[in-house]
């Protein structure tokens, strides 16, 4: 369906293409079925062979070994948080709740206290982030108006056994480092 | 006062002569940015933000000190007017140290306002923002960022003319202009707190509200103060929604609500941090029972029949007579009504005091602040309270108490032990019935045998009839807590327990049954909301 | 030791034999499953099982796979029957194991002057011995299906019988060419009926003599072994099936009998359309004959297999069909099919005797 500049959508009908009588008898295109997926089955059975005499070849399978081969996860995406620090090791937040109320997921809880700097002020005293709740939309790391959280980890890994197990508090997200 | 006709951006606005072209545009609809201009302070003209153009006149006009003229022709809008808007906001921050992020103030700031109205540029400041004290304590609830301050003088003006009290003052010059403490005084008056108020920017922030919730967090609800006789419109800020911030508090300040009539622009500190109560850990949550020195709970339903099947026993074994009942002014209208149903009406007790003790008296100024620290003590008295209902005294009953002639003591939301002293506790404890009905507990909830817990002020719809004789509506701005029910709820709870007729299901209902007794309460509509706006 | 002595303790060697090679087979069948549709699909399939870390190929998930369901509960609706819902894995899984025993597995060895019979249970009806097994077996799944006490199990049992007795029909026509051609019921003779070559090389198999018999007789017997695109009867995902109240060791039964049905059926076709043990030229390698005999076991063996990676293949290959669609084909299209094809084989049978 094609919308008009004047507001009038043009329908085009597409009809579904007729089979014809080999296609109905549908013997035929099983065997052909048959040849695609057994192509398929000697080739890779053929680089798994290949692969087991030590030769190289390209591989026979496209898994992944996942807890022996690590996850590959595209650069950009966004990872488990961590906080920064500044330059003298203090958490860089602000406790300025930003990227609390920008969470479309409720997922981060923030306390705030006076720090004893009084050039830095305000500081988080408790900085909770519930990995089972978190959508990983990155809102807090654009509403973040210190670059004080990232998602840049490259940890992607969050089962537990528990529920309170996958929240992460302050000092859990301070040790975290970027990804290598 | 004969009127004027004036043109502002084109709308024609009829205003009183004498008139202030800012206050004239805010008629028509017309917001001009301004820091320093406060309707209820005197203007000086410092910050330079209201600029307008008039036609005529060869510069641009401080529009908060230019009196509305018939024929002005007024634009607030021009390229002129805008630039010089935007000028001088960049002027107020060159030294401004923009740290949003940390500063209460963000949210409700005027500086962030008028910057997204009028600014919206890049800074061409190249030079190092000069840097002043910090965190400055200069009151009991008052922290001063001098940096942050725009030298509007707002809270200056308010020491000097509103208390007269005079603590704040504007030295130095040029950047090194910054209001400061006269020497040897600290802004420790009782209304300190209108100055973190009319602050338009972070300079002035409330020591007890800093750093505890982010202001876009609060629901503001319309409501009356309940700190004393005079009622003060206020906005109840609550917040519910995150409730991990301010310690767990829900109503997390109060702010005074603009109302000509009864408390103009502000409120007195001691009704601004009274709201502490609501969140209290003193806070009753359920109907308890003490039985063989021990505390136990109880529901409502069985607190309410066993309550009322005790008090019908005892009243018909020993006579209404040695019944002894303390309410409180901090009752609302509508909890008034049902008390005076089910206390005098229907038990007819021997003792019913609702008069101010030493407990409930406290300063009083020309301000604002009255003596009597409860809200509804004309409406008391509009039920009959005091007049055609002969209240007891302290000394009466205390009498009674030691004498064996009063068996039942059923106080609402105050504390005898206070009045008496604490050694009057022993002359508690043989009493066959103790009743103490309230919000947060208090010596005397130990003492009592039953406690049920009523809701706060900031918890039920009500009306209070301030000592003016004006009736205003407090509103529910957070949930009930616990189990805490409101007072008149509770009192037809036992009234219908005991066979009597109580049909009402919600305030308003109770309310238009009582403007059946009190003429004054005839037309009043419950739902009506209050005038006034916050500044 | 008397010869009914020797001739009992034979037949139990052979049963045992039989049986073993059936169980085994479909637990080495139920890796082969994994392996197969991961290889067709690039993935590696089911690898995680290990003793001592070597994991030999995922192997070990034949093993893995009873010891889990076996320490799982044997959960009973509350308000099915436990008898029958006992009862009804047994049945199925019997009717299957019971067609291993009519298998022709290979020629008969003579041995010391006396003739052992390699089929286990030589019988002179193998082919309606087998179908009616088969047939036995629907019970199991109607009985599964009812015992459950749950109105998703009861309609799978009911599709499935329906499925099941409608393929048999087809079955019954499409096997009574060859058969003709054969003019046997015994298995082990219609082997034997195989044996002829033309031009001295190519096989008179029945594949060759009614390869459109053998296409259908596929067709419908991974029908009735209730095999992908037929396994609607139990089809988990989208129409829940009879044994879905089934758990723990019962519930591997249906498994099992579903593999034994399919080595059942790759065993029937091997016998009665690739020739049974028989492959051209492995006689004139000159083996005496009890060799022969074994080798031809193994011949039958592959053939079996062989047909068994078709299957699967299949399986992995093509989409369930629609219920309606799979009687449409059973009762209007592979029914009035083999008809012709027997008709028409009696007519060639015919007239070339006549001619």
């Amino acid at each position: 369906m094609i919308a008009e500049p004047d507001g009038i959508a043009k329908v085009r009908i597409v009809k579904a293409p007729e089979m014809g009588f080999l296609e109905r008898i549908y013997l035929v295109e099983v065997l052909k079925g048959l040849l695609v997926t057994s192509r398929h089955f000697f080739i890779n059975l053929w680089r798994h062979m290949k692969k087991a005499l030590g030769r190289e070849t390209e591989p026979g399978a496209v898994t992944i070994q996942y807890p022996e081969d690590p996850a590959v996860v595209a650069r950009r995406s966004r990872t488990h948080h961590r906080l920064l620090r500044r330059e003298d090791g203090a958490p860089r937040c602000a406790a300025c709740m930003l990227c609390e109320t920008i969470c479309p997921a409720k997922c981060i809880r923030i306390v705030a206290e006076e720090s004893p700097d009084v050039m830095i002020e305000k500081r988080a005293k408790s900085f909770e982030i519930d990995l089972g709740r978190c959508v990983f939309c990155g809102f807090c790391v654009e509403a973040c108006p210190v670059d004080a959280i990232r998602m840049d980890t490259g940890r992607v890994e969050m089962a537990a056994f528990w529920r309170t197990d996958m929240a992460r508090d302050i000092t859990q997200l301070l040790g975290e480092r970027p990804r290598q | 006062m004969p009127e004027i006709t004036l043109s502002i951006d084109g709308v024609s606005v009829t205003v009183s002569e004498g008139a202030l072209v800012i206050d004239a545009a805010r008629s028509a609809g017309i917001d001009i940015p301004h820091y320093c201009y406060h309707p209820a302070l005197g203007n000086p003209g410092v910050c330079r933000l209201c600029m307008v153009e008039v036609e005529g006149l060869p510069k641009l006009q401080v529009s908060c000190r230019l009196k509305a003229k018939e024929g002005m022709v007024v634009r607030t809008n021009s390229s002129a007017a805008r630039r010089a808007q935007s000028s001088s906001l960049e002027f107020h921050l060159v030294n401004h140290p923009l740290d949003c992020p940390v500063c209460d103030q963000a949210g409700e700031c005027l500086l962030q306002d008028t910057y997204q109205r009028c600014g919206l540029y890049s800074s061409t400041v190249r030079e190092d923002k000069r840097h002043k004290p910090k965190r400055v304590k200069i009151g009991e609830r008052i922290v001063f960022d001098s940096e942050r301050c725009i030298l509007c003088t707002r809270c200056v003006r308010f020491l000097d003319e509103v208390t007269k009290t005079r603590e704040l003052g504007v030295f130095g010059r040029g950047d090194r202009e910054e209001v400061e403490l006269c020497p040897g005084r600290r802004v420790d008056n009782p209304y300190s707190g209108n100055i973190v108020d009319i602050c338009p920017v972070g300079a002035l922030t409330d020591a007890d509200f800093r750093f505890q919730v982010r202001v876009w967090y609060l629901a503001g609800t319309a409501s009356v103060c309940p700190g004393c006789a005079r009622g003060c419109s206020i906005f109840v800020h609550s917040n519910v929604q995150r409730p991990w911030h301010a310690g767990g508090r829900r109503v997390v300040r109060l702010k005074p609500r603009f109302n000509p009539e009864v408390n103009g622009y502000w409120i007195c500190d001691e009704g601004r941090y009274g709201c502490k109560s609501i969140d209290s850990p003193s806070r009753l949550k359920a109907p308890s029972l003490l039985k063989d020195g021990k505390v136990g709970a109880i529901s409502w339903e069985d607190a309410t029949k066993l309550v009322s099947a005790e008090l019908a026993e005892l009243c018909r074994a020993k006579g209404p007579q040695g019944l002894a009942v303390i309410l409180s002014g901090t009752l609302s209208n509508e909890d008034l009504f049902a008390a005076k149903r089910l206390f005098i009406e229907r038990l007819k007790a021997g003792h019913v005091l609702l008069r101010p003790g030493p407990d409930q008296l406290g300063e009083e100024d020309g301000l604002l602040r009255r003596k009597e620290k409860v809200p509804n003590l004309r409406g008391a008295q509009a039920l009959g309270f005091g007049t055609a209902i002969r209240e007891s005294s302290w000394e009466k009953i205390l009498a009674g108490l030691t004498s064996g002639e009063i068996w039942g003591l059923y106080v609402v939301d105050r504390d005898p032990l206070a009045v008496w002293g604490a050694e009057a506790g022993e002359a508690l404890l043989g009493l066959p019935f103790t009743l103490h009905q309230a919000a947060n507990a208090n010596r005397f909830t130990r003492a009592a045998r039953w406690v049920l817990p009523s809701t706060s002020y900031a918890e039920e719809d009500a009306t209070f009839t301030n000592f003016q004789g004006r009736t205003q509506r407090a509103r529910k701005a957070v949930a009930p807590l616990g189990e805490a029910r409101p007072d008149w709820r509770i009192f037809g709870g036992l009234l219908a327990a005991l066979g009597a007729e109580f049909p009402y299901g919600s305030a308003r209902s109770v309310f238009e049954a009582l403007a059946g007794e009190r003429s004054d309460l005839v037309g009043l509509d419950f739902e009506l909301a209050p005038d006034g706006e916050p500044r | 030791m008397t010869p009914a002595m020797i001739g009992i303790s034979w037949s139990f060697v052979k049963i045992f034999a039989a049986l073993n090679f059936g169980m085994g087979l479909a637990a080495f069948l139920s890796w082969v499953e994994r392996k197969q549709s991961a290889l067709l699909q690039d993935r590696i399939g089911a690898n995680r099982a290990d003793i001592l870390g070597a994991r030999a190929l995922g192997l070990f998930h034949i093993l893995a796979d009873p010891i889990k369901l076996l320490f799982k509960e044997d959960f009973v609706p509350p308000q099915g029957q436990r008898l029958w819902h006992d009862l009804a894995p047994a049945l199925s899984l019997g009717c299957s194991a019971l067609c291993l025993a009519a298998l022709p597995f290979g020629d008969a060895v003579v041995l010391g002057g006396k003739t052992w019979s390699l089929q286990p249970l030589p019988m002179g009806a193998g082919v309606v011995f087998v179908l009616a097994m088969l047939s036995v077996g629907v019970h199991g799944v109607v009985m599964a299906g009812w015992s459950s006490a749950s109105a998703y199990s009861l309609l799978g049992g009911l599709r499935g019988a329906a499925q099941m007795i409608s393929y048999e029909v087809a079955m019954l026509s499409i096997l009574a060419g060859p058969l003709f051609l054969y003019g046997t019921l015994d298995l082990s003779e219609a082997v034997q009926a195989q044996a002829r070559t033309f031009w001295s090389f190519f096989p008179a198999w029945g594949i060759f003599l009614q390869p459109a018999a053998f296409i259908l007789f596929l067709i419908a017997g991974a029908a009735e072994t209730k095999r992908a695109p037929f396994d609607i009867p139990e089809g988990e995902a989208e129409i829940v099936g009879y044994f879905v109240e089934y758990s723990g060791m019962k519930f591997a039964m249906f498994m099992t009998n579903d593999f034994i049905e399919t080595i059942v059926l790759a065993g029937l076709s091997t016998a009665l359309f690739l020739g049974g043990w028989h492959l051209p030229g492995l006689g004139r390698l000159g083996l005496s004959q009890p060799v022969f005999a074994l080798a031809g076991v193994g011949v039958f063996a592959a053939k079996m297999i062989a047909v068994l990676w078709l299957l699967m293949q299949v399986r992995w290959t093509l989409p369930r069909l629609r219920y309606d669609q799979l009687l449409a084909l059973g009762w209007k299209n592979l029914l009035p099919l083999s008809l012709a094809n027997f008709a028409a084989t009696a007519w060639i049978v015919w007239w070339s005797r006549a001619g």
